[in-house]
C-alpha cells in the first residue's frame, strides 16, 4: 500500500540505499584496485567484513560513525587524499556513502531486478487510452449470463448506490413494475437520491483516510475537516466534473480564489495522520508530511504506490528518486493555514448553536475543575492533586482545539503561510508570508532528512512522458503555481491514468473487484487489467462525458453484466451495516452534514482510558441526542485513537493507511457484536416498540424486506411464543457508574486514581426492556435474531 | 455460560461443515521457515521509555559530570524539548554485580537480579523517533506510521494459531490504552483474525462476549435457534458459497471463545504460592497489577497463546528519576522475576521467547526545569537496554555496549528492523519470507529486510 507507511525519519531504508547507491560506487570506483585482482593498501573493498578489517591505514568504517570512517574521509578528501585518485565523487554519491555508514553500514546484495529491464506490458497503464469505439458497450466486453430477479436487483443496486436496503415498498413498487423503463428508472431515482452522496463519499474516504482527528500523542481534533467530508459527499451529489474534483483537492486555493469550496477541498492535502509537539524533530514532521502527501496523491489520482522511490530508484516502476523529489518539491510551499471561511447554504449549520453550548459547558465544567485544582496543588504540593490537575489541563488544551469545530474556518492549506491564519501547533515557526520563500527540497539517499544531497526543481513524474508520449509540463518554482501546474497535468484528459484510475474504482465498487485488481497500484507490482480494452473503454465514456461520475454509473448499471445473476454475495461493508440496522428499525435520522456526532459505542471501549501526552483524554461522551447518536456512520465522529469498535470488528477501514478495497473476512468476534451488543438490542427492541401489536410476519418483511414463507411463518410464531415465557421477567436497570480512571504518573511512578466529571447534559436513553411489556421483549429478541441472518448482511 | 455445548451441538448438527473449512483456511499458518527452539512469545512493553542508565547500564561519569551545564541550540533536527540550557544528571540509584555475567544493575530490582543468568541483555538497540507514539509504533509495527500489522499480527500469521478458541495475539494493557492507541497492535492489511485482541482489566475481556445484563441464557438460546434455522433456509437457496456456512460457523467459534476465555482468565485455580511470588495480593499495589498481566501471560502462553503483549506504563521519567523509576522498578521486580522462574518451573522457558523493551532509551542529560532540582531524563533514540531470555537466546550475557555517558550506543549497534528479524528468526519465522501482498506491493515487518542480530543468539 501507500508507504504512508513509510516514515520519513532518518534511516528506514538504508539496505536498499546501499544496494541502489553505495554498493555500485564500490565496484565501479573502488575495485579496481582494492578487489579480486589487487588489493593496494591491503584494502579490499568487496565485503562488510573486510572493510572493517580495513588497510594499512585501519579499519575503512566504523559503523555509525561516518565522520570517523577512512572510505568517507577518503572519498571527502577529507585529509588531504583523495580517492577516488584525480576524481571527486558527486556530492550525492558522497552523501549516500555517508548516510549508509551513520546508519551501520549494513551489506545487503543489490537484486538484479532494476525497471531498466522492463516488459512492454508491466507499462499498459502508461500508455494513451484507447480510442473509444461509439459502437461497443460494457456487454460487448463480456459475456454476461441471465439476470437477476428482480428483488436481487433492487436490494443490489440500492445498497451500491445509497448504502441501504430498499424499503418493502420500494421492492414492491419495482417488483410489480412491469414497464422496460423500471430499471432506468430505479438508477436515476437512486443517483438523484442525497443518500447516493453519502453513500459514494465514504469510498472516497477510505482512499483519502478521512479523520476528525490527527493521531499520535494528543490525537488533537482537526476541527474543520467535517467540511471537507460534507464537500465530497455535496461532489458526488452534484456529479461535480472528477477534473473539476481534482483540480479543488490539490489547488482549489491557487485555481479559484475566493471560492469557497475550492478551499474546503484542499484538505485532502492534509488528510494524513499528523502532529507536532515539542517531543518531535521539526524537520522529521515537515519530511512525513511532504512524503505523506506525495504518496497519497500519486496512489489517489495515478495509481502509483512511489514509497519505494523515496530512497531508491523504484525497483519495478520506472520511478527514479529524482523524479519522486521533484514532484514532493511541487509541495514545497504548502503550508497548513485555518483561515475564517463562512458557512455555506450548503452547509448543516442547524445543530451547531446546540451543540457548542454542550461543549461549551462541558469545557467550561473541565476548566473550572483545573482553576480550582490548580490552586490547591500549588498550596498542598499534594502529587495526587498536582495529577488530576495536569488531567483538567490536558482536557482543556483537547477542548479548546475541539470547540473550533463550530467556527466558520477552513481546514485548509495555502501556498505560503497565511499571516494570522496558520495552523498546525504552537511548536511550529512560520514566517510571516513577506519574508517567506518555499524550502529547498534535496534528495534524500535512503529516505534520510539529515543527508540532503542533490536539490531539484519541482516536476512531476517523467513516466508519463517517457513511456506515453503525454509531455510533461513545466513546473514554476515561484511560491505560487506548483500545486497548479501538478493538477492541471493529472486533470488533463491526455493523462493516461487519471480517467483509468478513477473508472476502474468506480467498477470495483459496482462489483467488488476492478478491472485491475489493486485499484491504487497500476504499476508492473499490481495486477493486470482483465479487460484491458473495456477498462479504456470505460475511461474514453468518462472523458467524452465531461469526467461525469453519474454517467460511468449508468453505463455500469445498465449493462447485462451488472444485472447478472449468481453473482458471489458480498458482505455488507462496516457502515452499511450499521446504517442498515438504524434504517430498518426506524431509528436513522435523516439529518445531513455538520460536525461529526457521537454514536452509542460498546460501554467497556467507551469507558476505555486513554494515555494522552502527560495525561489521560476525556471520556468518551456519546451525543446526548438520539438523533445526533442515530445518524449515519459517515457523518459520525472519525477518531484516529478510538474507532468505533462495531466499524473495526466488521473490517472497517484503517484511518491511517489508504483503503483501496475493503476486507470482508468473517471473525468471531464479529457474532459477539451483532448478537450481544447493546446498540444492537436496543434498535431491535425500539422497533419492536413502533410495531407493537402487529404481526411477526410485517416484523420479519419490515427487516428483510419480503414475507416470510410458511416454514419460516411457523418457526418465528413458536419461537416469539416461546420468547414470551422467557421474557416474563424484567430484567432491572442498572445504575449508571461513574468513569474511573487510574494512571501512572510520571513524577512519582504511583498510580493516581480519577473520577471524571458527568455530562452536563440531559442524556436522552435509549428504551431499556423493562419500559416494554414481555410481548414487545420477546418480539426484540426475534427481531436480534432477524439483524444477526446472512440474508440481512449479504448482498447479491 | 451453561448452555454453550447445547449450542454448539446445535450448530454443528445443522450440516455447516463447509463452514470449518472456510474458517481454518482463512487462519492457516505461512511458517515456520526453520526449526526453533520458541513457539511463543511473551513482549513486556515498558511504554514510556525506560532508563538505561537507572536500570541495566550504569555509567558513573555522570557522577562526575553532576550538574555541568551546557547549551544545546534550537534546531530543526532536535525536538524543542532537547534544546535550550541543559545539564548532566548522574543516576540517583546503586547498582550491584548479578548474575555470574556480573551485570551491574539497580539495586531496587531485588528479586529480578536472582534470575538474570536466563536473560540476555542488549545495549545496542537503537530507535529511530524520539517521540513516544511515532517510536512506539516502530518498535511494534517496524514504521512511524500507524497501520502496519503488528509484531504479534505477524507471528500470528507466520505460526497460526494453537488453540482455536482463543485468539492468537493478546494484548494485555495497562489502565490507560498506550499513546497511539489500538494501531499499536493492529492486523494491518493482514487478515483481520491476526489483530491484537486487548484484554481489559475491567470490563468484559472480549468485546460483547456476553450479552446485556437480563439477557438468559434460555433467551439467547431460542433466539440462536431462530437465526440458525433461518441461515440454514438461506443457505438452500444459495448452496455453494461458502462464505455463508463460514459465517454460520464463526458463531458457533464465538460461543466457544465464550466458554473458553474465562476459564484461561481465572487466576483463582492458582495456588497462593504462585501468587505471591507474583506480587499479587501483597502490600504493593503496583505489583499486584502488573503480577496479574505475568501470571495470566504465562496462563494464556500455557492455553496456547502465540503473542502476548503486556504493557507497562509510567516509564516517562523527564523528572524526579528516582521517584517515577524508582516505583516502576519496585513494581514490576517481582511480577518479571515470577514470570521467569515460573515460565523456567513449568518448562516453558525453552519454547517461549521473553523480551523486555522500550520504545527508546534516555538521556544522560536533562532540560532545566523546577529549578534544576527534578532530576530526570528526556528521550533517547540512539542508547537503551533490552533484554531477551527464552528457547534460542544466549542466557547470562551482555551484548553491545554504550558510550560512557550512555548517550549513544557503539558496540554491536543495529536498528530496529534487525532487532525484528531477529525476534522472528527466534519463532522460527524468516522475515525476508514472511512477506504479504499488499496493494501490489510485498510488504514484511522489516520493510525493507534487516540483519540477524547474530550475538544475541546462542
Amino acid at each position: 500500500m501507500l508507504p504512508l507507511l513509510a516514515p520519513a525519519a532518518f534511516t528506514q531504508d538504508v539496505a536498499d540505499l546501499f544496494a541502489a547507491r553505495v554498493q555500485p560506487v564500490l565496484v565501479q570506483e573502488c575495485q579496481g584496485c582494492h578487489g579480486a585482482s589487487m588489493t593496494l593498501s591491503k584494502l579490499d573493498v568487496r565485503s562488510r567484513e573486510s572493510l572493517l578489517r580495513g588497510g594499512a591505514r585501519g579499519p575503512a568504517i566504523v559503523p555509525g560513525n561516518a565522520k570517523a570512517s577512512l572510505l568517507v574521509r577518503m572519498i571527502e578528501g577529507a585529509d588531504g587524499v583523495q580517492m577516488p585518485p584525480a576524481k571527486r565523487l558527486p556530492p550525492d554519491t558522497v552523501a549516500a556513502v555517508r548516510a549508509w555508514v551513520d546508519a551501520g553500514a549494513p551489506w545487503k546484495e543489490a537484486k538484479t531486478e532494476t525497471w531498466a529491464n522492463y516488459k512492454p506490458e508491466d507499462l499498459w497503464a502508461l500508455r494513451p487510452v484507447r480510442t473509444r469505439d461509439a459502437a461497443k458497450t460494457i456487454d460487448s466486453f463480456l459475456k454476461p449470463g441471465p439476470a437477476a430477479d428482480r428483488r436481487t436487483l433492487i436490494r443490489r443496486v440500492t445498497i451500491d448506490l445509497t448504502g441501504l436496503p430498499p424499503s418493502p415498498e420500494e421492492i414492491d413498487a419495482f417488483v410489480n413494475d412491469k414497464s422496460t423503463q423500471a430499471w432506468p428508472r430505479l438508477i436515476d431515482r437512486l443517483l438523484a437520491s442525497p443518500r447516493y452522496g453519502e453513500r459514494w463519499a465514504r469510498h472516497w474516504l477510505d482512499v483519502v483516510r478521512y479523520a476528525d482527528t490527527g493521531g499520535y500523542s494528543n490525537d488533537f481534533e482537526r476541527p474543520n475537516a467535517w467540511r471537507y467530508r460534507d464537500y465530497v459527499i455535496r461532489a458526488f451529489n452534484t456529479d461535480k466534473p472528477y477534473d473539476r474534483f481534482i483540480r479543488e483537492q490539490l489547488a482549489g486555493d491557487e485555481l479559484y480564489p475566493g471560492n469557497a469550496e475550492a478551499l474546503i477541498a484542499t484538505g485532502f492535502l492534509r488528510m494524513g495522520p499528523w502532529e507536532h509537539t515539542g517531543m518531535s524533530v521539526e524537520a522529521v514532521t515537515r519530511q512525513m508530511f511532504l512524503d505523506d502527501v506525495t504518496h497519497s496523491t500519486a496512489a489517489t489520482f495515478l495509481g502509483l504506490t512511489l514509497g519505494c522511490a523515496r530512497c531508491h530508484d523504484h525497483k519495478f516502476d520506472p520511478l527514479p528518486t529524482k523524479d519522486y523529489y521533484r514532484m514532493q518539491a511541487v509541495f514545497a510551499s504548502t503550508e497548513f493555514v485555518r483561515p475564517a471561511l463562512p458557512f455555506l447554504p450548503a452547509e448543516n449549520v442547524a445543530g451547531l448553536a446546540p451543540a457548542k453550548a454542550h461543549m461549551d459547558a462541558v469545557a467550561t465544567l473541565a476548566k473550572q475543575r483545573m482553576d480550582e485544582l490548580n490552586k490547591l496543588q500549588k498550596q498542598s504540593k499534594d502529587p495526587e492533586l498536582f495529577e488530576e490537575f495536569k488531567l483538567y489541563q490536558k482536557h482543556t488544551a483537547l477542548y479548546k482545539e475541539s470547540l473550533d469545530r463550530f467556527e466558520p474556518k477552513a481546514f485548509a492549506v495555502s501556498s505560503g503561510p497565511l499571516d494570522g491564519a496558520t495552523d498546525g501547533g504552537p511548536n511550529l515557526r512560520y514566517p510571516k508570508a513577506a519574508q517567506y520563500k518555499p524550502a529547498d527540497i534535496h534528495i534524500l539517499p535512503g529516505g534520510n532528512v539529515q543527508s540532503p544531497a542533490e536539490k531539484v526543481t519541482p516536476g512531476v513524474l517523467g513516466l508519463l512522458e517517457r513511456y506515453g508520449g503525454y509531455p510533461s509540463p513545466a513546473v514554476p518554482e515561484t511560491t505560487e503555481g506548483r500545486r497548479s501546474a501538478l493538477a492541471n497535468w493529472i486533470a488533463d484528459p491526455r493523462n493516461p491514468l487519471t480517467a483509468r484510475v478513477m473508472t476502474n474504482r468506480i467498477w470495483q465498487y459496482h462489483f467488488g473487484e476492478g478491472i485491475a485488481a489493486d485499484t491504487n497500484n497500476f504499476g508492473k507490482m499490481g495486477k493486470k487489467p482483465t479487460n484491458p480494452e473495456l477498462l479504456d473503454w470505460l475511461a474514453a465514456t468518462f472523458i467524452e462525458n465531461g469526467w461525469s461520475v453519474k454517467s460511468v454509473h449508468r453505463a455500469i448499471l445498465l449493462s447485462a453484466a451488472y444485472q447478472q445473476a449468481d453473482r458471489a454475495p458480498r458482505r455488507v461493508e462496516a457502515e452499511v451495516l450499521r446504517d442498515s440496522i438504524l434504517a430498518v428499525t426506524g431509528e436513522l435520522s435523516p439529518a445531513t452534514g455538520g460536525p461529526g456526532t457521537v454514536p452509542q459505542i460498546n460501554e467497556d471501549v467507551a469507558r476505555q482510558a486513554q494515555h494522552r501526552m502527560g495525561s489521560l483524554a476525556p471520556v468518551y461522551r456519546p451525543s446526548p441526542k438520539k438523533s445526533d447518536r442515530n445518524r449515519r456512520t459517515i457523518y459520525t465522529f472519525q477518531q484516529r485513537s478510538l474507532v468505533n469498535p462495531m466499524v473495526e470488528v466488521f473490517n472497517g477501514p484503517s484511518l491511517d493507511l489508504s483503503c483501496e478495497r475493503r476486507d470482508t473476512a468473517t471473525i468471531p468476534t464479529q457474532a459477539f457484536t451483532l448478537f450481544n451488543s447493546q446498540f444492537v438490542h436496543d434498535m431491535a427492541l425500539a422497533l419492536a416498540e413502533k410495531m407493537k401489536g402487529q404481526p411477526v410476519r410485517k416484523v420479519f418483511r419490515r427487516v428483510l424486506g419480503r414475507w416470510p414463507d410458511a416454514t419460516e411463518e411457523r418457526t418465528l410464531k413458536a419461537t416469539l411464543d416461546r420468547l414470551a415465557q422467557l421474557n416474563r421477567e424484567a430484567p432491572p436497570r442498572p445504575a449508571s457508574q461513574p468513569v474511573v480512571h487510574t494512571i501512572t504518573s510520571e513524577l512519582t511512578g504511583a498510580q493516581h486514581r480519577f473520577v471524571h466529571q458527568e455530562d452536563p447534559a440531559a442524556f436522552e436513553h435509549n428504551l431499556h426492556p423493562s419500559e416494554a411489556p414481555p410481548a414487545v421483549r420477546a418480539m426484540a429478541d426475534v427481531i436480534l435474531a432477524l439483524l444477526n441472518s446472512n440474508e440481512f448482511a449479504y448482498v447479491y | 455460560m451453561s448452555t454453550n455445548l447445547s449450542r454448539r451441538h446445535l450448530l454443528l448438527g445443522s450440516g455447516m461443515g463447509l463452514g470449518s473449512v472456510a474458517l481454518s483456511a482463512m487462519m492457516a499458518e505461512q511458517g515456520p521457515h526453520h526449526k526453533a527452539k520458541a513457539k511463543n512469545c511473551i513482549f513486556l512493553l515498558m511504554e514510556g521509555g525506560p532508563s538505561h542508565i537507572d536500570t541495566f547500564d550504569p555509567k558513573p561519569r555522570l557522577d562526575a559530570l553532576h550538574m555541568t551545564k551546557f547549551q544545546k541550540e534550537r534546531n530543526k533536527f532536535e525536538a524543542n524539548m532537547n534544546t535550550g540550557e541543559r545539564y548532566y544528571v548522574k543516576s540517583p540509584f546503586q547498582f550491584r554485580r548479578a548474575g555470574k555475567m556480573g551485570i551491574e544493575i539497580n539495586t531496587q530490582f531485588e528479586e529480578f537480579s536472582s534470575v538474570v543468568d536466563d536473560v540476555c541483555f542488549y545495549r545496542g538497540l537503537r530507535a529511530e523517533s524520539v517521540n513516544h507514539p511515532t517510536a512506539l509504533y516502530h518498535l511494534n509495527t517496524g514504521t512511524q506510521f500507524g497501520g502496519d500489522p503488528a509484531i504479534g499480527a505477524w507471528t500470528s500469521y507466520g505460526l497460526g494459531t494453537i488453540n482455536k478458541n482463543l485468539p492468537s495475539f493478546i494484548v494485555l494493557p495497562d489502565t490507560a490504552y498506550p499513546q497511539g492507541g489500538a494501531a499499536n497492535w493492529s492486523n494491518g492489511f493482514l487478515p483481520a483474525i491476526h489483530q491484537g485482541t486487548p484484554l481489559r482489566p475491567t470490563g468484559s475481556p472480549v468485546l460483547d462476549m456476553a450479552p446485556p445484563p437480563g439477557v438468559t441464557p434460555e433467551r439467547q438460546r431460542a433466539t440462536l435457534d431462530l437465526l440458525n434455522t433461518l441461515n440454514s433456509k438461506h443457505q438452500q437457496r444459495h448452496p455453494s458459497h461458502a462464505e455463508l456456512a463460514a459465517r454460520v460457523e464463526s458463531y458457533e467459534l464465538a460461543f466457544r471463545m465464550q466458554a473458553e476465555m474465562p476459564k484461561v482468565l481465572d487466576l483463582a485455580t492458582e495456588n497462593k504460592q504462585t501468587l505471591d511470588m507474583y506480587g499479587i495480593g501483597g502490600p504493593n499495589k503496583d505489583a499486584d497489577a502488573i503480577g496479574r498481566r505475568c501470571l495470566l501471560a504465562r496462563r494464556l502462553v500455557q492455553a496456547g497463546v502465540r503473542f502476548v503483549q503486556v504493557i507497562v506504563m509510567g516509564w516517562d521519567s523527564h523528572d524526579y528519576i528516582e521517584n517515577a523509576h524508582g516505583a516502576r522498578i519496585r513494581a514490576i521486580d517481582k511480577p518479571i522475576a515470577a514470570l521467569m522462574k515460573d515460565l523456567k518451573r513449568t518448562g516453558l522457558l525453552d519454547e517461549t521467547l521473553v523480551v523486555w523493551s522500550g520504545e527508546f532509551g534516555r538521556s544522560p542529560d536533562n532540560g532545566i526545569r523546577r529549578d534544576g532540582t527534578a532530576w530526570g531524563r528526556d528521550h533517547n533514540a540512539t542508547a537503551m537496554s533490552c533484554w531477551l531470555a527464552g528457547g534460542g537466546v544466549k542466557a547470562g550475557h551482555i551484548v553491545g555496549a554504550t558510550d560512557e555517558t550512555g548517550l549513544k550506543g557503539v558496540e554491536v549497534v543495529h536498528p530496529i528492523r534487525d532487532f525484528h528479524v531477529t525476534l522472528l528468526h527466534l519463532l522460527g519465522l524468516d522475515d525476508s519470507k514472511l512477506r504479504y501482498l499488499h496493494a501490489g506491493r510485498e510488504k514484511q515487518l522489516s520493510q525493507t529486510g534487516g540483519e540477524l542480530i547474530r550475538d544475541l543468539l546462542t
